[in-house]
C-alpha cells in the first residue's frame, strides 16, 4: 500500500517528503545477532515474536533475545501504561504496546495478583484473550519510540557558541556545567554571569519598597511541562532545597481556560478539580470545545469508551465545535453528532440551554436544595451544590458579590477566621432568617424571599440560584443562536436530549475553551453538571481516583519535607494574587486612584506561564535572572509569545542566565545558553497518576527499560547519566543545599539515608506507593522478575530498600505500576455511586470571582457562569478593535489526531507531513481558493504561508490549523554540536504554527500576549483573520 | 444503602423529541453479504479479520505499529486507515468524518497469485496469502493485479510485500500487531473454522451487515466489515479528505 506524493498534496499535504528518516537510522532485526541481518523468505524483515503461546494449552515460552517490560509512554500527557520490547543485543526498542494492568491503556484492566506470565499470555490468542483484553498503544504511542535513537538527541551537556538561537552549540563536561552554573563568571565574553549560588539569595528583599515580592531568589524561576512523575523531585530542588516560589507547569497554554472554569464550579481555583463524564456507563454526553477519541487526556481509555458505547447502541453523543474531527465516525450513524459552532461562543449555547432548561423546569431543583453533602446523602444523593447559599447583593457594600457569612449577621467567629473556612455560609432557615448551610438537615430554599437585616440595616441579598438563574436569562434564545451560530432548534433540542437521561448525562469541555472569554465558556459547560445533579453518580460525572503518593511523608519515607526545607514565599511571576494586596496598590490609593493596576493581575487563575516572559522582559513584579526549561516550549507553545518576546529572549542584558533541561532542542531552548540532556521516555525514572477520567486509584511506575543514552556524570565506572535528576543532585551538593546528599532524605522511623541517585528517591518513592491504600501489595517472584526485564534493577532494589520492601517494590515495576481493581470504580454498598467521590459544594456562585476586580478598571467580575464576547483584559470586545470587516474570519487551533507539539521527527510525520488549513467550501468559493492551493494567513499578530484544503468540516468563517506542525526545531533546523552537525531535515518544517500568529494585547499597551482576564489562559481559539489567494 | 433510583428531572426519551439531531442521513448500505467458512481443504485455520468500523476512531495505531513491527520502509504501508470528511446532504450536520482501515484481503480468489511468472506469490494452506522473498523477482505484476492496492516493491529489498496478517506472530500464538493495538476495538482476528472463536460469533450475530470490499471483483476477501457504507467498498471520491487513498483506487 502506498499512499503517494501526489496524493497526500491531494488531501493537503507538503511535497517534501521525508528523507528516509528510519532507514538512516538503522534497524535492529529481531534478536538476530550477527552483522548482516538476513531476511525470513516469508517474514521478510518483521520481528521475531516476543515470545510464543501455546494457543492450545497456553504455555508461553519467552524469546531469550527480547525483555518485554511495563512502563509509561511520554507520547502525549495521558502517560499510559506501555509494554515496551526490547531486543536485547542492541538495546533498542522493537515496538511499544499497552500494558494490561493499566486501565489506561486497557478496559477492563487486568487484577494486579494476574502474574506476569499470566498478562502476558492474555495478550496472545490463546482463548481469543487478546481480544478481550486489548492492551493497546495510540499511533503516537507506536511512535513515539523513534525518538530514542533520534540524530537530533542532545546527548551530552551544550553551551552556546555565538548569539542565542545561534545554533552552534560546544559539548561541554559535566563537571564544566555544574561549575559554571554554580559560580557563573563571563561564560561568553560577554560580561559578569551570576551563577546559581549567587542568585541563591534568601534574605535580601527583590524590592525593598515592595516586600511582597519575596527574596531575591525569587528571581530564578523554572518552567516545567507536566509532571511526567518525577516533578515532586524537580520540586524538592528549586521550591524546597533552592527556595524559588517560581516554578510552573503548560496548564495556562494548553487547557488552563477549561480547567479554571471547572476550578470555579468545583470551589477550588487554585487546584482546579475537575470531573469528567463516566463514559463507561454514560447514555448522552456533550463533548464541547473537546474531541473525544480525536485527542485528549486520557487519549485511549475515552476512544476506547466511546467505540464501544457507539457501537453497542448505549451511548449517544454530540460534538459541538467549530471544527470536525476523528471524534465524529458516520459508521456509527446517529449514535454521534458533530454540530459546528462559532468560536468563543460556547457561552452562549450553553446559556441559552440554561436558559431553555430553567424556562421548562428541567433543572433538577430539589437536587439543588441540598446546602451540605449530609442532607444531600440522607436524600440519596451523592453530592451537593451552594445554589441555596445566600450571596450579598446590596449594591456597593464592600462584600456585593461575596457570600453572607456568619461573621457578616453576628455569629461569633474569631477575628483571625472571619470570612474563612470556619465562617459558616448562610441560607434561608425555615424562619425566613439566615442560619449556617453546613447544620441544615434538609433542603433550603432556593429563591431568598426577604432582604436580610443585620443589625437594624436591611442587606439585599439573593441566592447562587438565583445570581444563575438571572444570568441564564439575560438574553433570548433566538440571541443566543445568533451569536453562537448553532440554530435555537438545535440549542434547545440538546437542552431537551441533556435533561432526559436523569444522572447518565454529562457536559463536558477542555482545549476549545481557549478563547478570549474562556473561563466563563468553561465554567458555563460544567455548570450544566451541577443543574441535572450528575456529580459522582455512576454513568454520571465522575472524578479521578487519584494516585497511590510517592513523595509522600510516609508510609516508608519521609519525601515530603526535610531539615533546612525552605518555604517559597512572595508575589509569583504571573501575578496570580490579588493586587490590592501589593504596595503598588496601596501606593496607587494613596494617590487617589487605586485602578488602573500598572498592567493586569489574576487572582483568580492558578500560576502563569503564559505571563512570565512578559512579566520577567519586563520586570513587572520584578525581572528575572535566571531562567530553568525544563522540557518546555512555550515559544512553541503560547499564542502570540514568539514574536513578543524573540528579540528581548535572545539579549542576555535583560534575561542573563537560560538553562535548559531537555533531551531535544526546541523552539525555546534554542535560546538557552547551556542545554542538559534529559532522559528520555522509556530510559526515565517516575511515578504518574492518570491526570483525569479514570475512575479507579492508579499509579504509574517509570524505570529504565533501556540504558539511558545520554553522556555520564563523570568517568567513574558507576557514574550515573546525565539526566535533571543528577543534574539538580549535583547543583545541591555543590552549593551544599538541604535535602540532597549523604544524609539527604530520612525513613520514616528518621533514620538519615542519601539522595546522591535517581534511584535514592525513586524506589523510596515505590516503597511508599507499594506500601500506601489499604494494604501493601504483594511480592513479586522470581519469575515477574525474570518476564518483565526487572531482574535487571534487582541488584538496585536490594541495595537501597529493606529487606520487606524490594520485592514489593519489584512488584510494582513488573506491573508497571500499582492499579486498584476496575471492579472498585463503584461503591461496595451503592452500585449507583461512584466510588472516589467529590465531597465538597459544586459553585453555582463562585464569590473568589464575583468577588474580585478587573485590576484594570476596578469593575467586578460575574461570578457564574455568564456570556460575555471574547475581550481583552480591560474587558473592550475583541471586535471592537479587530473589526469584522477587516478580518472577517476566526481561526483556531485543534488538536491533531495523531502529531503531538513534539512528535515531528516520527513516522507520524510520513503518515501526516503537514497541516493544511481548513477553509470552508464557501469562503473558500469567495477567496477562490481551491484544497492544494497556496494562500497568506494573516492576523494582526503575524502571518503565514499555508496550503488549504477545502471542505465542510469546518464552521463557516472558520478557519483550523491543527496543532504540532510549522516547527523550526526538533529537527527543522540542523545544529552545530561542536564539528558535528545534524541532519538537514527540511520536511519537518512543514505547516503552520497557529501560535506564531498569537494576538498581542491592545489594553495592556501591546506588551502583553492576550490571555483570558479571568484565568489568564492564552487566546489561540478565535483569532481574528484574513486569507489571501497567492 | 442510599436510594437505588436516580431521580430524574424530565420524563425518559421519547423518540419524538429528539428531531433536532435526526434529519442526518445515516449512510446506508446495501450488498449485504454472510461470510461463509470456506474451509481450506487440508487446514485446521483458516484465518480472516473483521473490522468493525463504527469502532475505528482513526488513531492510525494499527499503522503504526505495524511500521514498526515490520520494518516497512518510509512512505508504505501494509495497513493504513483511509480517513475522509465526508459532506453530508440534506442534513443539518453538514459533513461527518468516515475512516476506513484497509489491508491486503487474504483474497480466497486472489488475483495477485496467477500473475507471478515465479510462483513467489501464493496462498497459505491457513488462508493467508505471502510473498516468497527468495523467489521474488520484484517484477510488481502483483502489485498492479491486486485490486486494493494492498501490496508495494519495498525499495530496500527489491520484493513485492505485504501484510501478511503477521504471520510470524499468528504462528506463535498470538495477534497481528494492528490488532493487538487496535485502540478502538475495531480489529479482530481469529479463525473462520473455529466455531466458538471470537471472529466466528461476531460474523454469525452480524450477518446480514458483514460485506466486504468491492464485493464485485469475485475475490472473495477474507478482511470482513461491519459498518462499511457501500459508498466505501469500490472507488471512493473523497470530497476534500484528511488523508486521501490511491486516485486509481479500482
Ligand atoms: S495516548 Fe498514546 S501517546 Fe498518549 S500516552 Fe497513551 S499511548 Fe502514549
Ligand atoms: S488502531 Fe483501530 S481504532 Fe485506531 S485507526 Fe487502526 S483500526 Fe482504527
Amino acid at each position: 500500500m502506498k499512499i503517494e506524493r501526489r496524493e497526500l498534496i491531494a488531501a493537503g499535504g507538503l511535497a517534501a517528503f521525508a528523507v528516509g528518516f528510519s532507514q538512516t537510522l538503522g534497524r535492529m532485526l529481531s534478536g538476530l545477532v550477527g552483522d548482516a541481518p538476513k531476511a525470513h523468505n516469508i517474514h521478510g524483515r518483521s520481528a521475531e515474536p516476543e515470545f510464543s503461546v501455546d494457543p492450545a494449552t497456553g504455555a508461553l515460552r519467552p524469546n531469550p533475545n527480547q525483555q518485554v517490560s511495563y512502563t509509561a509512554c511520554l507520547g502525549c500527557t495521558t502517560q499510559c501504561g506501555v509494554r515496551v520490547r526490547v531486543d536485547r543485543a542492541s538495546g533498542n526498542v522493537i515496538r511499544v504496546a499497552g500494558n494490561p494492568y493499566s486501565p489506561l491503556s486497557t478496559e477492563p484492566h487486568l487484577p494486579m495478583k494476574a502474574s506476569v506470565r499470566d498478562s502476558l499470555v492474555a495478550l496472545s490468542r490463546f482463548q481469543d484473550k487478546g481480544l478481550a483484553g486489548r492492551s493497546t498503544a495510540c499511533g503516537r504511542g507506536n511512535a513515539a519510540m523513534d525518538q530514542m535513537n533520534s540524530p537530533f538527541r542532545v546527548l551530552t551537556p551544550l553551551k552556546r557558541v555565538g548569539p542565542r538561537n545561534g545554533g552552534q552549540w560546544q559539548p561541554i563536561s559535566f563537571e564544566q556545567l555544574v561549575r559554571e552554573l554554580v559560580e557563573g563568571g563571563d561564560l561568553f565574553g560577554e560580561g559578569h554571569v551570576e551563577g546559581f549560588a549567587a542568585l541563591r539569595d534568601l534574605a535580601t528583599p527583590i524590592d525593598p519598597d515592595a516586600p511582597e515580592l519575596g527574596p531575591k531568589v525569587n528571581q530564578v524561576a523554572l518552567l516545567s511541562s507536566v509532571n511526567d512523575g518525577r516533578e515532586p523531585f524537580a520540586r524538592r530542588f528549586w521550591n524546597q532545597a533552592y527556595g524559588t516560589l517560581n516554578f510552573v507547569g503548560h496548564g495556562s497554554y494548553c487547557g488552563g481556560a477549561y480547567r479554571s472554569g471547572s476550578g470555579a464550579l468545583f470551589g477550588d481555583l487554585k487546584k482546579m478539580p475537575h470531573a469528567k463524564p463516566d463514559l463507561a456507563n454514560a447514555e448522552f454526553v456533550l463533548f464541547i470545545g473537546t474531541a473525544p477519541g480525536n485527542a485528549g487526556n486520557p487519549f485511549k481509555r475515552t476512544g476506547t469508551l466511546l467505540a464501544k458505547g457507539r457501537s453497542e447502541g448505549r451511548l449517544e453523543y454530540v460534538v459541538i465545535d467549530p471544527v470536525l474531527t476523528n471524534a465524529d465516525n458516520r459508521a456509527a450513524g446517529e449514535r454521534g453528532r458533530w454540530v459546528p459552532i462559532r468560536p468563543g461562543t460556547d457561552g452562549a449555547l450553553v446559556m441559552g440551554m440554561m436558559r431553555w432548561m430553567f424556562e421548562n423546569g428541567r433543572v433538577n431543583t430539589a437536587y439543588l436544595g441540598y446546602p451540605n453533602l449530609n442532607a444531600a446523602e440522607a436524600a440519596g444523593e451523592p453530592s451537593f451544590t451552594n445554589a441555596s447559599w445566600l450571596v450579598v447583593a446590596e449594591k456597593g457594600h464592600p462584600r456585593e458579590g461575596r457570600f453572607l457569612r456568619g461573621s457578616d449577621i453576628g455569629i461569633a467567629v474569631a477575628e483571625e477566621e472571619k470570612h474563612k473556612d470556619a465562617d459558616p455560609y448562610l441560607v434561608q432557615g425555615p424562619d425566613g432568617k439566615p442560619m449556617p448551610a453546613d447544620v441544615a438537615t434538609g433542603p433550603a430554599p432556593l429563591e431568598a424571599a426577604a432582604p436580610v437585616m443585620v443589625g437594624d440595616r436591611k442587606l439585599a441579598v439573593n441566592t447562587a440560584f438565583e445570581l444563575l438563574r438571572e444570568s441564564a436569562l439575560k438574553l433570548g434564545l433566538a440571541e443566543y443562536a445568533g451569536i453562537c451560530g448553532v440554530p435555537e432548534a438545535v440549542i434547545t433540542g440538546l437542552a431537551d436530549e441533556f435533561t432526559r437521561h436523569g444522572r447518565k448525562a454529562c457536559a463536558i469541555a477542555h482545549g476549545g475553551m481557549m478563547a478570549g472569554n474562556g473561563f466563563y465558556n468553561a465554567y458555563a459547560v460544567v455548570t450544566l453538571n451541577a443543574l441535572i445533579g450528575n456529580l459522582n453518580w455512576k454513568g454520571g460525572f465522575v472524578v479521578n481516583g487519584g494516585g497511590f503518593k510517592d513523595a509522600g511523608a510516609g508510609p516508608r519515607y519521609e519525601l515530603e519535607t526535610f531539615p533546612g526545607a525552605v518555604k517559597p514565599k512572595g508575589t509569583p511571576l504571573g501575578r496570580n494574587v490579588p493586587y490590592e494586596k501589593s504596595a503598588e496598590f496601596a501606593r496607587r490609593k494613596a494617590a487617589g486612584k487605586a485602578y488602573p493596576a500598572r498592567d493586569a493581575w489574576f487572582p483568580n487563575a492558578p500560576g502563569l506561564g503564559t505571563e512570565w516572559f512578559p512579566a520577567m522582559l519586563r520586570g513587572y513584579p520584578y525581572g528575572v535572572k535566571a531562567l530553568i526549561l525544563w522540557s518546555s516550549n512555550p515559544l512553541y507553545g503560547i499564542a502570540g509569545l514568539r514574536p513578543l518576546v524573540e528579540k528581548a529572549l535572545a539579549d542576555p542584558k535583560k534575561l542573563p542566565l537560560i538553562v535548559s533541561v531537555d533531551p531535544l532542542i526546541n523552539e525555546s531552548n534554542a535560546f538557552a545558553d547551556y542545554i542538559v540532556p534529559d532522559s528520555l521516555m522509556y530510559e526515565s525514572w517516575g511515578w504518574s497518576a492518570p491526570w483525569n477520567g479514570v475512575p479507579t486509584k492508579a499509579t504509574t511506575a517509570r524505570w529504565p527499560v533501556v540504558e539511558p543514552k545520554a553522556a555520564k556524570t563523570s568517568h567513574a565506572p558507576d557514574a550515573p547519566a546525565i539526566g535533571m535528576e543528577t543534574l539538580f543532585i549535583a547543583l545541591a551538593q555543590a552549593m551544599k543545599l538541604p535535602g540532597f546528599g549523604p544524609a539527604g532524605l530520612a525513613d520514616i522511623e528518621g533514620n538519615r539515608l542519601p539522595l546522591e541517585r535517581p534511584e535514592d528517591w525513586y524506589l523510596r518513592g515505590g516503597a511508599n506507593v507499594a506500601f500506601g491504600g489499604k494494604a501493601p501489595v504483594g511480592d513479586a517472584t522470581d519469575e515477574d522478575l525474570a518476564l518483565s526485564g526487572v531482574e535487571r534493577l534487582r541488584p538496585l532494589l536490594e541495595a537501597t530498600l529493606k529487606p520487606d520492601e524490594w520485592r514489593k517494590v519489584a512488584f510494582l515495576y513488573t506491573r508497571g505500576g500499582r492499579y486498584q481493581p476496575a471492579k472498585e470504580a463503584q461503591d461496595e454498598t451503592n452500585p449507583e455511586w461512584q466510588t472516589n467521590r467529590f465531597k465538597n459544594a459544586l459553585w453555582l456562585w463562585n464569590d473568589n470571582v464575583g468577588g474580585t476586580k478587573n485590576s484594570l478598571t476596578g469593575k467586578r467580575f460575574t461570578g457564574c457562569a455568564t456570556w460575555q464576547p471574547p475581550a481583552f483584559a480591560d474587558g473592550t470586545p475583541m471586535r471592537d478593535v479587530h473589526k469584522e470587516s477587516d478580518w472577517p474570519l476566526l481561526v483556531v487551533s485543534y488538536k491533531s489526531a495523531l502529531q503531538n507539539s513534539y512528535s515531528i521527527a516520527t513516522r507520524i510525520t510520513s503518515l501526516h507531513p503537514d497541516n493544511p488549513v481548513i477553509v470552508h467550501p464557501e469562503d473558500a468559493a469567495r477567496l477562490g481558493l481551491a484544497t492544494g492551493d497556496l494562500a497568506r494567513i494573516q492576523t494582526p499578530g503575524g502571518e503565514a504561508t499555508c496550503r488549504v484544503i477545502v471542505h465542510e468540516g469546518v464552521m463557516r468563517g472558520v478557519l483550523a490549523v491543527e496543532h504540532g506542525y510549522g516547527h523550526r526545531e526538533l529537527g527543522a533546523r540542523a545544529h552545530t554540536l561542536g564539528d558535528a552537525r545534524q541532519p538537514e531535515r527540511p520536511d519537518l518544517r512543514a505547516g503552520v504554527n497557529l501560535n506564531d500568529l498569537g494576538l498581542a494585547d491592545p489594553t495592556r499597551g501591546n506588551q502583553a500576549i492576550w490571555v483570558d482576564a479571568v484565568s489568564g489562559t492564552s487566546v489561540r481559539n478565535g483569532l481574528p483573520a484574513k486569507l489571501m489567494r497567492i | 444503602m442510599k436510594d437505588h433510583n436516580p431521580p430524574t428531572a424530565a420524563p425518559a426519551t421519547s423518540p419524538s423529541r429528539r428531531a433536532f439531531l435526526r434529519g442526518i442521513p445515516v449512510l446506508t448500505a446495501a450488498a449485504a453479504m454472510a461470510p461463509a467458512p470456506v474451509l481450506a481443504a487440508d487446514a485446521t485455520h483458516h484465518w480472516a479479520m473483521l473490522v468493525d468500523v463504527r469502532k475505528c476512531i482513526g488513531c492510525q495505531a494499527c499503522t503504526v505499529a505495524c511500521i514498526q513491527e515490520n520494518a516497512v520502509p518510509e512512505g508504505s504501508f501494509r495497513t493504513f486507515v483511509s480517513t475522509y470528511s465526508v459532506k453530508l446532504a440534506d442534513a443539518e450536520q453538514p459533513a461527518g468524518t468516515y475512516m476506513l482501515p484497509r489491508l491486503c484481503n487474504h483474497c480466497d480468489q486472489p488475483p495477485c497469485v496467477p500473475v507471478c511468472p515465479v510462483g513467489a506469490t501464493f496462498k497459505r494452506a491457513d488462508g493467508i496469502v505471502v510473498v516468497d522473498g527468495d523467489r521474488c523477482v520484484g517484477c510488481a505484476y502483483c502489485v498492479q493485479a491486486c485490486p486494493y492496492d494492498a501490496r508495494f516493491i519495498n525499495h530496500d529489498t527489491d520484493k513485492a510485500e505485504k501484510c501478511t496478517f503477521c504471520a510470524h506472530r499468528v504462528d506463535a500464538g498470538l495477534l497481528p500487531a494492528c490488532v493487538e493495538t487496535c485502540v478502538g476495538g475495531a480489529r479482530i482476528f481469529g479463525d473462520l473454522n473455529d466455531p466458538a472463536g471470537e471472529l466466528r460469533r461476531r460474523l454469525d450475530a452480524a450477518k446480514a451487515e458483514v460485506k466486504v470490499l468491492k464485493p464485485e471483483s469475485g475475490t472473495e476477501p477474507r478482511v470482513f466489515y461491519i459498518g462499511l457504507d457501500e459508498r466505501f467498498q469500490g472507488r471512493v471520491e473523497g470530497q476534500g479528505t484528511l488523508w486521501q487513498p490511491r486516485a486509481t483506487h479500482g
